[in-house]
């Protein structure tokens, strides 16, 4: 399909996204204030001006930051309206669909107040603002689900069948990990055909997988999770991992050896951490640098067939991460962080 | 005294250059519209690129106007 409209004018978004230098330039900001005026000259202006009024401050960075990608997600959106590509543009939106549910499970577990909760959701999926709304004022985690289940929303039924386990244990990653499984099924099903684009969407998602399984792997071995509890938690659809090689990473039983194993995979990189790091392991280097792989993974469909609606995916995962390098860069002059501490929690792309 | 052959050859010249500029144009106008959305400032570039394809209709202009002067 030719997306000439399209991609010219992604194209002529992703020029605007800040580069390494101006991210650097926001970085040597020695306060708060003195990032909001840095960032007024940044094409967040206009959503800056607009959240500063009501919250001052950190809170009005992040209001702006969110309501930018928002906008973005939005616009894109509907340059792609009544498209054959826009089923691949809803994998990525409805990725928000799954964070703004497992955001407010977590907010009704831990009865955080509506408005925290509400500073989190990002309406660019399924759910608008007025139905993010509605969901927020149940009072309890099964109100949500038995709301979901009225709007006949498909993600209530992996909640449905999760429900019970969830009440016998108590654990909400089993909620979270229901929607997972659906999300990706669902994404997964979206891109199973032949065409080029397709393989590489299909094979970014299948990435995407195997991170999130080496990631909960990592932290199973961590916990000493049980192997029977364990295996059903991890997902299906990976590019290099089907369920034979998970039963055998499981089977591994450490975080040493299921790096060591990594060597004879694409994810190698991640033994070079172990050998700078000298066996210190944090599990939270290793997210850091499986969530830096895949972004930059992401990002390159944007430099492929200028034609495919690739560039649009690309770019989405660039603009993403702008968003999350600014509110790394926010939250650290908030907290006094220094800029090495900081530039080493960013990714550029 | 020419036949037949002549006009429908011109003609042939003629329509096969102005629709690869059609489709040239169609694909260009397209995107630069896309181009000029999002950065106006591009706009001088993108009408000169707009009409580079110009040049294929005027060369089959040229060619079906040769196959009648000369074949005459």
């Amino acid at each position: 399909m030719d997306n000439g409209y399209v991609n010219a004018r992604i194209k002529g978004m992703y020029s605007r996204l800040l580069d390494k230098k101006a991210l650097s330039n926001l970085i040597l900001k020695p306060d708060i204030s003195s990032l909001i005026t840095a960032l007024e000259e940044t094409p967040y202006r206009e959503d800056l001006e607009r959240a500063l009024v009501g919250k001052p401050g950190l809170y009005g960075i992040e209001e702006a930051l969110r309501q930018n990608l928002i906008r973005t997600i939005k616009k894109i959106s509907e340059f792609l309206q009544g498209e054959k590509s826009e089923r691949y543009i809803l994998i990525f939106s409805s990725r928000w669909d799954v964070h703004n549910l497992k955001t407010i499970l977590r907010g009704k577990r831990i009865k955080v107040p509506t408005m925290q909760i509400r500073e989190n959701l990002v309406p660019s999926g399924e759910f608008d603002e007025s139905l993010l709304s509605e969901l927020l004022k149940q009072s309890d985690i099964k109100s949500v689900i038995d709301l979901l289940a009225t709007w006949e929303v498909a993600y209530a039924t992996p909640l449905i069948q999760a429900f019970p386990e969830y009440n016998a244990h108590g654990d909400l990653f089993i909620l979270e990990n229901a929607l997972d499984h659906y999300y990706y099924e669902q994404a997964l099903s979206l891109v199973n055909g032949k065409s080029t684009e397709e393989r590489k969407i299909r094979e970014i998602i299948g990435t995407e997988i195997d991170l999130i399984n080496i990631k909960s792997l990592l932290m199973m071995f961590r916990d000493h999770v049980d192997l029977q509890d364990a295996e059903p938690m991890l997902l299906d659809g990976g590019k290099i991992f089907d369920r034979k090689i998970l039963r055998l990473l499981l089977e591994l039983g450490s975080a040493e050896s299921l790096v060591e194993y990594m060597d004879e995979t694409p994810y190698r990189f991640l033994s070079d951490l172990r050998t700078t790091e000298e066996d210190t392991l944090k599990i939270s280097a290793y997210q850091h640098l499986l969530d830096e792989y895949l972004i930059r993974q992401a990002v390159r469909l944007y430099r492929g067939d200028p034609f495919s609606v690739t560039v649009v995916i690309g770019y989405l995962w660039a603009k993403y991460t702008e968003v999350m390098n600014l509110r790394i860069i926010a939250r650290c002059k908030n907290a006094l962080i220094s800029p090495e501490d900081m530039e080493a929690e960013m990714v550029y792309v | 005294m020419t036949g037949w052959e002549v006009p429908i050859g011109a003609a042939i010249a003629f329509v096969g250059g102005a629709i690869a500029t059609g489709i040239a144009q169609s694909k260009i106008g397209a995107a630069g519209a896309g181009a000029v959305a999002e950065r106006p400032e591009s706009g001088g570039t993108i009408i000169i690129l707009e009409a580079l394809p110009e040049t294929l209709v005027i060369l089959g202009f040229v060619v079906a106007a040769m196959i009648i002067i000369m074949v005459e």
